[in-house]
């Protein structure tokens, strides 16, 4: 090769160790070790036998606490993104799944993230028995459920958003699959996933707090796996104010840790993947990145399973094998078809089943009708599922369910239709925390659904209770928008100010919510304020940073010419808001928007009751409706709860913001 | 005539047809035959949407003839095979990918290891004159440069059938000159095993200047109209009146249409293809045509010329003009009508009443539109509701291209009005209350 000017890469002598490898082989050393030692707590023996799990709430245990949870957050977020580029991939590719894979997940996104921890305990604590593991891998599930779904979505969306060009390339290039993957489809989906992935981080911060206590079946005492959130749980159980802020200033820097060291690398290294064909101005910078880059013996040890990949690589090549068409080879049109009726036969059939399954799982085997009447509600009597009260019950001769469930069933069994009520069950019945009705023999005569199955009219009630979320959830989000949108516009527009204010607002986003409930309850419960109201601005609290920074980076991203020419034509006031601001940031607002009214939903769970030290406080909705039937086993109670807001969720995201979407996208497009 | 050459690749009975988002076939491609013998440089012709870019993806493999076969040295072509490869228009470089990487990309398919690979990317890039950019990402380039990556990345692989779709067209005029002649002397230099190249190009001189063959294609459906052999020498000079001639040629085959789709020009249906023509650009083209020493006649190649228009910027308002009656082309001029000459002559208020009438007469879909208008209480009709009629005749991006022009002529002739905001069309209000006037 003929090089006139030798490049200052040739010239400088190539030691193999540069000083930053000082930096950053103690730093990977340390990392490691800390890693095996997260490993070894959580892998510890969990038996029958094992003593109830709890923490402590001293604050040196904080750092080891702190650890273990961002362990959890680790693992989550690594099962998303493989189950995201295996499911995506495979909706995106396998002709004909997309039609049952994308509604799945659609419907999975749209179900309350928490609803998932008790329907997933029992199984994986059978998967990893006798190892704490289970436990761990239940509460890493639940984090995992609260991050996957958007990065899958966003993922799937890259695929089919392929340039043509691009992919055209690659098949006259005859890329094998594998190659193609790696170095079109993934390169390609990466800055987005990158963005989706921190989004979903962000909000896994709110339920790491919210999954590291799990109800064990067969154990009396919740289970307080060691992590922050767990010592928050106890914090609040105990109304202890100098825990809380121990555990904020832990939660402050794991947040800030996991900014610094994994998310800011990676968002400056995802730069590079963005499709566009100029370069931009303002990129991201990241020190880690920068020391990784320049520590040349860690590289090289970073580089040694190159070969197997190389070997990989190369394995997967087509060689001089001719390469794919864009398009598969038409087939005759009888055989697509029938092949078409076929699946969708089949899909119809699944679905019937499922949902058959389903409705009997929740209203027993009559589906909710017995002898030709509708069954009615049969109601749990010991509404506080008070082990206590269970086991009076069950001295008295009705053996309550493993989670402390006595139905009215029972008790008219026990009692002859409720004729022939012992005195102890009468005075069982008049303890606070038991609910009888007031008639129990006309109770008793009219047909009632199976223990622990749901009726149709108590279907009808969860209805109501989710159209009251609805209602809140709709609420504080137009009121954070109100208060949000103005002043995320006036940062957006002053660049030097946007600079501040969008980290602290991402931080923001990050920084778990739950951690200030108890001065909500607190407060609520010193002026007597009624909960109904008040306890719902908890609910956007976590979600509201979503429209502050979406609205800054809406009015940060419009063009200068157009704020030059708004200018010129002497916009002012409400003019210059309705022809240049609201349409140039309406893209980003239902953007946040989205994100904010989804987090509200899911956080409906944890917002609805709310607990200080004895005080709890209980506002009337679907939120609370599910939260008081997570105790133990799933049931038909939180399977109707979650099946509930899951369609309330769809129903809103269908008629409300895919519209918005649409008009954003068609019509207030800046580019 | 030399001894008979082999022949590399070739199509036979090619056609290719795609769907409506109605479920209809509408034909791109009929009943294409085509060789490409050795050693030889063939340019496909061809107004835009005529199928020229389907042709050469169905001839590379990429996509597959609804009938008719393609064989590559006697072999069917069912997907791109060894030994092809191709140039794009928008270069497509993969831009997380340096130079060499992006380079090296068509090795790692063949299975070529590591140490060989960096080698042969290094001596391509060398080739191409971009050495010292091996490191560079594409976005650190400029076109010219990004599109000499996309010739090394296809030489790499030592190709014997090279496609190129329009490969220069993305570059500014003194690039794409040095370009093709680096490309010339690559080809003439024998440095490369390169057995032939099919080039799509719209530009008439670009054809003449590389090409030992042109083929023209016809549009709607494409089919091979015309084949003109380039005998002369090379180098070969645009001043050289032989060049000039052949320039002048095939203008006129382009301009005369061949008998079947003169006949389907005369009553036009709902979907015809609208020519993408803005009004303005119209207006421009008529006015510099009256204007011109010929008084309302002017040679094409000159006008093109003068003008800047390359083919798929001429042709259309070429296209628009004579659908209007406003001028007709023969044998390679266009001659303004009475009509248009009318058009010419009149002021703003003058020229809106001809062309609204002009396009109520002669063009269905802004009548259509026009109409369903009128009839309507409100006066009001989505874009949606037409969209969906185009769609029984093409693809939706076709339909809406084709809506678009429709929409800025009603415009421009105050026939409707339209609303970029909620996408709708309404009844102007001078035609609909003509009585208040
Ligand atoms: N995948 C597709 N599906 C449906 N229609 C298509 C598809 N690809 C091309 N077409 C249509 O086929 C016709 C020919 O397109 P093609 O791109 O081959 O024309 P072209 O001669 O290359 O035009 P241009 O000069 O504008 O590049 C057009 O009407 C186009 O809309
Ligand atoms: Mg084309």
């Amino acid at each position: 090769m003929r090089r006139v000017f030798p490049s200052p890469e040739v010239l400088r002598p190539r030691a193999p160790f540069s000083r930053w490898d000082l930096v950053v082989i103690p730093g990977v050393l340390v990392l490691l070790l800390l890693l095996t030692l997260a490993l070894r707590g959580a892998t510890a023996p969990y038996g029958p036998n094992t003593p109830d799990l709890t923490v402590s709430l001293n604050p040196a245990h904080l750092p080891y606490y702190g650890l273990r949870t961002l362990l959890r957050m680790l693992a989550a977020l690594l099962l998303s993104l493989a189950f995201t580029l295996v499911y995506a991939t495979i909706a995106a590719k396998v002709p004909r799944t997309e039609r049952v894979l994308i509604p799945i997940l659609d419907f999975l996104q749209s179900l309350p993230i928490l609803g998932f921890l008790t329907a997933t305990t029992a199984i994986f604590l059978g998967l990893f028995r006798g190892n704490l593991f289970g436990l761990e891998a239940a509460s890493i599930f639940a984090i995992f459920t609260s991050q996957v779904w958007n990065m899958t979505f966003s993922f799937y969306a890259s695929l089919r958003t392929l340039p043509r060009e691009l992919q055209e390339a690659a098949a006259m290039l005859r890329l094998s699959p594998w190659q193609r993957f790696w170095k079109l489809e993934v390169p390609f989906g990466l800055p987005n996933l990158v963005w989706n992935a921190m989004m979903s981080v962000s909000g896994g911060w709110f339920f790491v707090v919210a999954s590291e206590v799990i109800s064990v079946v067969g154990r009396d005492q919740d289970q307080y796996l060691p992590g922050v959130g767990a010592y928050i749980a106890l914090a609040i159980q105990q109304a202890d104010a100098q825990a809380m802020l121990w555990a904020g200033l832990t939660l402050f820097l794991l947040v800030l840790l996991y900014d610094q060291l994994l998310f800011r690398p990676v968002v400056a290294w995802a730069e590079k993947f963005k499709f566009e064909q100029s370069e931009s101005s303002d990129t991201a910078q990241s020190w880690v990145l920068t020391l990784l880059q320049r520590a040349r013996f860690s590289q090289r040890i970073a580089r040694l399973p190159q070969p197997l990949w190389e070997w990989l690589w190369l394995k997967s090549a087509r060689g001089h094998r001719p390469g794919v068409a864009l398009e598969p080879p038409p087939k005759p049109r009888l055989r697509t078809r029938l092949a078409d009726l076929g699946f969708n036969l089949l899909i119809a059939l699944g679905s019937l089943a499922l949902v058959g399954g389903l409705l009997g799982y929740l209203l027993g085997p009559g589906l909710g009708f017995g002898n030709g009447q509708m069954l009615r509600p049969n109601p749990n009597l010991n509404t506080q599922l008070s082990p206590e009260i269970a086991q009076r019950f069950a001295a008295l001769g009705i053996t309550p369910g493993a989670d402390g469930s006595v139905w009215l069933s029972q008790l008219c069994a026990a009692s002859r239709g409720g004729q022939a009520l012992s005195s102890g069950l009468k005075a069982l019945l008049e303890t606070p925390g038991v609910w009888a009705p007031a008639n129990l023999a006309a109770a008793c005569q009219a047909p009632l659904a199976p223990a622990g199955k749901v009726a149709w009219p108590e279907v009808l009630e969860v209805f109501k209770l989710g159209f009251f979320t609805a209602l809140r959830v709709t609420f504080f989000v137009l009121l954070v928008t109100l208060i949000w949108l103005p002043i995320g516009v006036y940062v957006g527009l002053r660049p030097r100010l946007t600079q501040w204010v969008q980290p602290l607002a991402q931080f923001g986003a990050a920084f778990p919510a739950n951690l200030l409930f108890p001065l909500f309850v607190v407060t609520i419960a010193h002026f007597r304020l009624n909960p109904e109201i008040w306890v719902s601005p908890l609910m956007v609290l976590g979600g509201q940073w979503y429209i502050l920074f979406n609205a800054i980076a809406g009015s940060a991203a419009i063009p200068n010419d157009l704020k030059e020419a708004a200018r010129l034509y002497g916009l002012r006031g409400w003019n210059h808001w309705r022809r240049l601001i609201l349409p140039a940031i309406f893209p980003a607002f239902v953007t946040g928007g989205i994100t904010a009214t989804g987090g509200s939903w899911n956080a409906s769970i944890v917002a609805e009751v709310v607990q200080w030290g004895d005080t709890t406080l209980v506002a009337t909705g679907l939120g609370a409706y599910i939260a008081r039937w997570s105790t133990g086993e799933f049931n038909p109670h939180v399977g109707l709860g979650m099946l509930v807001m899951g369609l309330l969720v769809l129903a809103y995201n269908r008629l409300i913001w895919r519209r918005l979407y649409q008009l954003a996208e068609e019509r207030y497009r800046l580019d | 005539m030399q001894t008979k050459r082999k022949t590399l690749l070739e199509a036979r009975n090619l056609t290719k047809t795609f769907t409506t988002p109605e479920g209809k076939p509408f034909t791109v491609l009929e009943d294409i035959h085509l060789e490409l013998q050795e050693g030889e440089i063939v340019a496909l012709l061809g107004r835009s949407g005529s199928g020229k870019s389907t042709l050469l993806r169905c001839l590379s493999g990429l996509l597959r003839p609804s009938a008719g076969e393609v064989r590559y040295r006697g072999q069917p072509v069912q997907g791109p095979m060894p030994g092809m490869a191709m140039v794009f228009q928008s270069f497509a470089l993969f831009p997380w990918l340096t130079v060499q990487q992006n380079v090296e990309l068509g090795l790692e398919a063949m299975g070529i290891p590591a140490p060989q690979r960096r080698q042969k990317a290094l001596e391509a890039i060398d080739l191409v004159g971009l050495d010292g950019f091996e490191k560079a990402f594409p976005k650190e380039l400029s076109g010219g440069m990004r599109q000499r990556v996309g010739f090394a990345r296809a030489l790499v692989t030592e190709p014997e059938v090279l496609f190129m779709d329009e490969p220069m067209s993305a570059l500014d005029v003194l690039t794409a000159e040095t370009l093709r002649l680096e490309l010339l002397n690559l080809w003439q230099s024998g440095r490369l095993p390169l057995k032939g190249i099919l080039l799509v190009t719209h530009n008439i001189e670009e054809a003449v200047l590389l090409a030992d063959r042109i083929l023209v294609l016809s549009s709607n459906p494409g089919r091979i109209r015309a084949e003109v052999a380039v005998t002369l020498g090379h180098p070969r000079e645009r001043e050289d009146p032989a060049f000039q001639e052949l320039v002048e040629e095939i203008y006129c085959i382009l301009t005369t249409r061949p008998a079947p789709e003169r006949a389907t020009l005369e009553p036009l249906t709902l979907g015809h293809r609208l020519p993408q023509a803005p009004v303005g650009a119209l207006a421009g083209l008529l006015e510099r045509v009256a204007e011109g020493p010929d008084y309302g006649k002017e040679d094409l190649p000159r006008l093109a010329e003068e003008m800047r228009l390359e083919v798929d910027d001429l042709f259309p308002l070429l296209d628009a003009a004579e659908l209007l009656g406003l001028a007709v082309l023969q044998a390679g001029d266009i001659q303004l009508t009475a009509e248009g000459q009318r058009f010419v002559k009149a002021g703003l208020e003058g020229r809106k009443r001809i062309f609204a009438e002009r396009l109520l007469q002669q063009v269905p879909l802004v009548g259509h539109i026009h109409r369903v208008l009128n009839t309507r209480p409100t006066g009001r009709a989505p874009e949606e509701r037409f969209l969906r009629e185009l769609e029984d005749y093409m693809s939706t991006e076709d339909a809406e291209k084709v809506l678009a022009t429709a929409i800025g002529w009603g415009r421009y002739a105050e026939l409707f009005e339209y609303d970029y905001n909620t996408g709708l069309l309404s009844r102007s209000e001078e035609v609909a209350s003509p009585a208040a006037g």
